[in-house]
């Protein structure tokens, strides 16, 4: 008999109200916060800024549809919307080469390990894009979806928020633009909050077995 | 037709059979359930009932008639006859607990189809080879759509089910190609394709017994995209579900939108106004080629002919931006349909929109088949690769053009037309072998058959008049009388609230999906919302059928077939 | 290495030694190719990028860098150099970490042998072509160590079929080129090359109508030894995920990056060199020789991805079939028709 169960009325422990603010940071103002702190060091600066205009500027994404949103995951890099123009769309087949994972759908109760798993397997740095109102909260699944996780970043930790069902290609776009402004003004180490390893130590490691 | 099929279970069984009724058109017949194997195998050999569409559980314990029965669980079975052009319902009533007999003996498709029902209501089956669950995971405790089930609670999957055992290892490696030297379990391997593998294109997972390159063994999980969508529409009004419907085969959603209406008007018994069908027609028709488009486009890739991918993908992008948009709004989930009618009239230039999108299809046709229609590689790779035949597709449920490929020409389109498609002119595409270069190159030719339905409509021009039903009881008010009067707002407010009241009953309303038959079994109790709503889904028994398939092939093969048969997750899992 | 090390000479005057001026001149050519395949895989990532762009009604890159995303592989390059290491726990960790240099190296030394203009070779060995033949297939080793020590079963199966693929493909590789050897009567890359000049109608390719063939095949065979579509066997993404380089993450993966367009190059080199009259350009006196090399190189490269990018995949049995039973053959066929051509001709004796 498993415990885990997450309510998905109130919020679970650990559950910390302040990241719901992260929902609607303001880039330029934290942008800007960002920059004046460290620009005492000039040399490591410029190199920082150089790095990250390495990792903004070439952000692969994992292929990993899932469902709906998968449609216009594939539709923006299709001519129209041509995500490739940004750098962005080299789709990598194993996480292992990847920098982004777009969960692109529902995330059910069956996947969530799963996708755990994938986002553990890509490596530092990386960015988690939750793409349309299912990986944001649930959606239209929210009340009566017995089977459905209630948002992924109950699971991994979330960069940008793409609103819609789906959301257009253009505001992927947009997402892929608001995820560079972030990278763009990373400073340090890359550390995960801890509210994500609470919830993430939750879906236990289990090592394959050997021999298969 | 089908009442002569009723009329002879009659003569053949007497008494036995518990009742007989006909509702909405349907033919439904109730039987004990020790004699449902007896009905089943009549029905398969006397009445040449060659298909088992879907097996459908239903709770009885807060249904208004039923309710209080001790019978808490009625399990329809769905039987379709092809040479006689028949459908009949069989019922079974049983108590919790009580195990009905499994018909997988009989019928493939009903292997999967009953191990949903186990699933989700926990009726059990005697004699079922596998019985495990199969939309929710393996951990998960509980069955869902039982009435009392306890909603609020989210359960996890911790760990990954295994799904090829060690016995199985061992038997493949006796089985195995006997002629070739022994054949030890340690030189068998086991590999997952899926649930996130780019063939895939969405969640599945295929766990392979490999020898070399050659599978030896498979087993298909599905699931990791069940969205409960049967519950959402358990709690919703009749309305209300049709976003729903969007999302469960999410690349054509008008058309489960027109389907799911076409079945609720079958139940509420409304015609729909002319202007209302035509236009039903193009979009579905329309939806059908952006289907079809990325199906087929999705495929080339999976084989290795990428390019292909965009020359599709503009089309489709090109009548999603010109036509689907500007018609409802939203590119993907169209929600477009309403039921009694649509849910807006078309804008003005409508018709020069389709007109341009045809020609544009008609180009990236005649690009994509010059890429590969005699390439010998694409010939190499899909020639005599999983190939069907007619019956062993029916024998597991195939419909559509996965069925049509294999030379069986049933399209509903015809069969039983809906909307007026017995007025317009097209032809039946159907392929020789049923393999995976048939199933492609058939996509491909009803997308010109669709074009075709759709220059004939738009050539008798769209006829004037209302595009929704006159029915304050179905249809939602003019936005001037729900401002303007009092009766207006009344009426929008009842609609609103309580949902189309849809009479007490049940039916089974089909069309032709572009999968296949996409169905939806509902019942009603009267309320305004559905008592149960269970959808046929034609992805479910095709893959249903794919671990047989791909046995003995190779991994690119597996691969190439996959993507011929058309698996859309959001309508297979739901 | 005679321009590279009369330049020493210029610079330094007589008074080097001949030992110390042979490690210095081989040192600046060994930087110099390395600089080569960097660019290699620098420019043709951008390369295939854009032509993919072009294939496809769309454009590639465009923001990174201004013009049409000129920066697009810098930035890519340094952003792999910035990622996380990671070497599964299962993972043979010595081999993992051992065979991307061993395939980058097996790549680097063949184009010790190339000669890009008269003079500018690393090392003008009299077995030049045999060498490059030997030397490069050092990188099955490479992949096989990599699928082996991934411990994954996609990269064991992408390891298995690229060896197997690699191999085989050799044969009819170096089978093609052997008409042009007895025509040159010599292995020397510069006699092939020398043996070509004065106009377009005295390259190989037009030799005879038996080199014709050998060059189709040649070029067919060399985009299955390259692993690149539609002979993509190793790293399917469709089927094998990523193939043998499925765990590599990081700098390790980017040395397979680097030696996959080196690889590219290589055979493209190779081909001008042996069949399009190296630096000859198409009529008059040799003029910027390494120019005129490098535009028939890169139309080569060019042609692959155009190829890659139109073509389904074969089926990994269908690729040994088409190995063995049809281009070994006509290969041979080749061999056997272009020598009783020469001999009719009176070429040869």
């Amino acid at each position: 008999m498993k415990k885990d169960y997450v309510e998905s009325t109130t919020p679970p422990e650990g559950y910390d109200p302040q990241r719901e603010q992260m929902l609607d940071f303001k880039v330029e103002e934290d942008l800007d916060k960002l920059c004046e702190t460290d620009s005492k060091n000039f040399i490591l600066t410029t190199v920082d800024e150089l790095f990250n205009w390495a990792r903004l500027s070439s952000v692969w994404p994992v292929t990993f549809g899932l469902a709906c949103c998968a449609i216009e995951m594939m539709a923006a890099s299709a001519t129209r919307y041509d995500i490739d123009r940004f750098g962005a769309g080299a789709f990598r087949a194993t996480p292992r080469q990847a920098d982004l994972m777009i969960v692109s759908g529902t995330v059910t109760a069956k996947m969530a390990s799963r996708l755990k798993r994938i986002y553990d397997q890509m490596p530092e740095p990386k960015w988690v894009v939750a793409m349309g109102s299912c990986a944001i909260g649930g959606g239209p699944y929210f009340k009566y979806g017995y089977h459905v996780v209630k948002g992924v970043d109950f699971i991994v930790p979330v960069d940008v928020y793409i609103p819609g069902c789906p959301p257009r290609p253009e505001v992927l776009l947009d997402g892929l633009m608001r995820l560079q402004d972030k990278i763009r003004g990373r400073k340090g180490k890359f550390v995960q909050p801890k509210w994500v390893q609470d919830y993430a130590s939750k879906i236990p490691y289990v090592k394959p077995e050997k021999g298969r | 037709m089908s009442q002569k099929l009723v009329a002879n279970l009659k003569s053949a069984f007497g008494e036995r059979l518990l009742g007989a009724s006909s509702a909405h058109g349907d033919e439904v017949v109730v039987v004990g359930r020790e004699d449902l194997l007896e009905v089943a195998r009549h029905l398969r050999d006397r009445e040449s009932c060659e298909m088992l569409l879907d097996v459908a559980g239903v709770d009885l314990s807060e249904h208004p008639s039923l309710g209080g029965s001790a019978d808490r669980f009625e399990v329809n079975y769905l039987f379709r006859s092809l040479a006689n052009r028949s459908r009949v319902r069989v019922k079974v009533r049983v108590e919790e607990g009580q195990d009905v007999p499994s018909l997988s003996g009989l019928y493939n498709s009903a292997n999967w189809a009953e191990r949903e029902t186990w699933d989700l209501y926990g009726v059990p089956f005697r004699d079922h080879p596998d019985l495990r669950r199969i939309l929710c995971h393996h951990e998960f405790e509980g069955h869902a759509l039982r009435k009392d089930y306890p909603i609020e609670q989210g359960q996890f999957c911790t760990v990954p089910e295994k799904l090829i055992q060690d016995h199985d290892i061992e038997r493949a490696a006796g089985r195995a190609d006997s002629a070739a030297e022994e054949l030890h379990p340690s030189d068998l391997l086991t590999v997952n394709i899926g649930p996130s593998h780019p063939a895939t294109h969405g969640a599945l997972r295929l766990e392979c017994l490999l020898d070399g390159e050659i599978i030896v063994d498979a087993k298909a999980e599905i699931g990791y995209l069940h969205r409960c969508f049967e519950k959402e529409a358990e709690d919703h009004t009749w309305a209300q579900v049709m976003p729903y419907t969007d999302r469960l085969n999410y690349v054509s959603a008008m058309l489960n939108n027109v389907i799911y209406s076409h079945a609720v008007e079958k139940m509420l018994g409304v015609e729909v106004p002319p202007r209302a069908r035509v236009v039903r027609v193009i979009v579905s028709e329309l939806s059908r080629i952006i289907d079809h488009l990325v199906c087929v486009c999705a495929n080339l890739v999976d084989i290795g002919a990428l390019t292909n991918y965009w020359y599709f993908y503009n089309v489709r992008e090109s009548i999603y931006y010109d036509v689907i948009e500007p018609l409802c709004g939203s590119r993907l989930t169209t929600n477009y349909s309403r039921i009694g009618g649509l849910a807006h009239d078309v804008f003005e230039g409508f018709e020069q929109a389709v007109e341009r999108n045809l020609e544009k299809l008609a180009t990236a046709i005649t690009e994509v088949t010059g890429l590969i229609a005699r390439n010998r590689i694409f010939l190499d790779r899909t020639v005599g690769v999983g190939p069907m035949t007619t019956a062993q597709a029916l024998d597991w449920g195939f419909t559509g053009p996965c069925l049509r490929a294999t030379g069986c020409d049933y399209d509903i389109r015809k069969d039983a037309p809906y909307l007026g498609y017995e007025t317009y002119d097209f032809d039946i595409v159907v392929g020789t072998a049923g393999d995976t270069r048939d199933r492609i190159m058939c996509r491909v030719e009803e997308m010109t058959q669709s074009a075709r339905i759709i220059r004939q409509a738009l050539q008798r021009g769209l006829p004037t008049g209302p595009i929704v039903v006159d029915d304050p009881a179905i249809s939602l008010p003019p936005k001037e009388q729900v401002y303007g009067s009092i009766e207006g707002v009344m009426n929008q407010f009842k609609l609103i609230m309580e949902g189309t009241k849809v009479p007490a009953g049940e039916a089974y309303g089909f069309g032709e999906g572009a999968n296949g038959e996409l169905g939806f079994f509902c019942v009603s109790d009267g309320s305004g919302q559905p008592y149960r709503m269970k959808v046929r889904p034609p992805c479910f028994p095709i893959f249903s059928a794919y671990p047989e398939m791909v046995k003995g092939l190779m991994i690119p093969d597996a691969v190439a077939i996959l993507g011929s048969i058309n698996i859309i997750a959001g309508e297979l899992d739901r | 290495m005679e321009s590279i090390t009369g330049l020493l000479t210029k610079i330094f005057g007589d008074g080097m030694s001949p030992m110390a001026l042979l490690i210095s001149g081989g040192l600046t050519m060994a930087l110099i190719m390395s600089l080569v395949m960097a660019m290699c895989a620098i420019v043709f990532t951008w390369m295939e990028r854009k032509v993919a762009g072009f294939l496809q009604s769309r454009y590639g890159p465009m923001r990174v860098g201004g013009f049409h995303g000129v920066l697009q592989p810098v930035a890519d390059m340094l952003k792999i150099l910035g990622k996380e290491d990671i070497i599964p726990d299962e993972a043979d960790k010595a081999l993992f970490m051992l065979s991307p240099f061993v395939i980058f190296i097996g790549s680097l030394m063949a184009w010790a042998a190339i000669p890009f203009a008269p003079g500018f070779i690393a090392s003008n060995l009299d077995l030049g072509l045999f060498y490059i033949f030997a030397v490069s297939s050092a990188a099955p080793a490479g992949i096989l160590m990599a699928g082996w020590a991934s411990n994954n079963k996609w990269a064991l199966y992408g390891a298995a079929r690229g060896a197997a693929q690699m191999v085989s493909y050799e044969i009819p590789l170096a089978l093609a080129a052997i008409p042009v050897v007895m025509a040159t009567g010599s292995l020397n890359m510069n006699a092939i090359v020398d043996a070509q000049g004065g106009g377009v109608l005295n390259w190989y390719i037009v030799h005879d109508p038996f080199l014709f063939l050998a060059f189709c095949l040649y070029f067919i065979a060399s985009i299955a030894e390259v692993n690149r579509g539609p002979f993509d066997m190793p790293e399917t993404e469709s089927e094998l995920v990523a193939g043998y380089h499925t765990e590599y993450t990081g700098m390790r993966f980017a040395f397979f990056f680097l030696a996959e367009y080196a690889n590219l190059f290589l055979v493209s080199c190779i081909a001008t060199a042996v069949f399009l009259g190296g630096w000859h350009p198409i009529a008059g006196p040799v003029f910027l020789p390494g120019l005129v090399f490098l535009i028939k190189a890169v139309i080569l490269v060019f042609l692959q991805m155009l190829v890659r990018w139109t073509l389904p995949r074969l089926r990994v049995d269908q690729l040994m079939h088409t190995c063995w039973k049809v281009m070994v053959p006509l290969t041979l066929l080749c061999v056997l028709g272009s020598g009783i051509w020469m001999m009719v001709s009176g070429e040869l004796l």
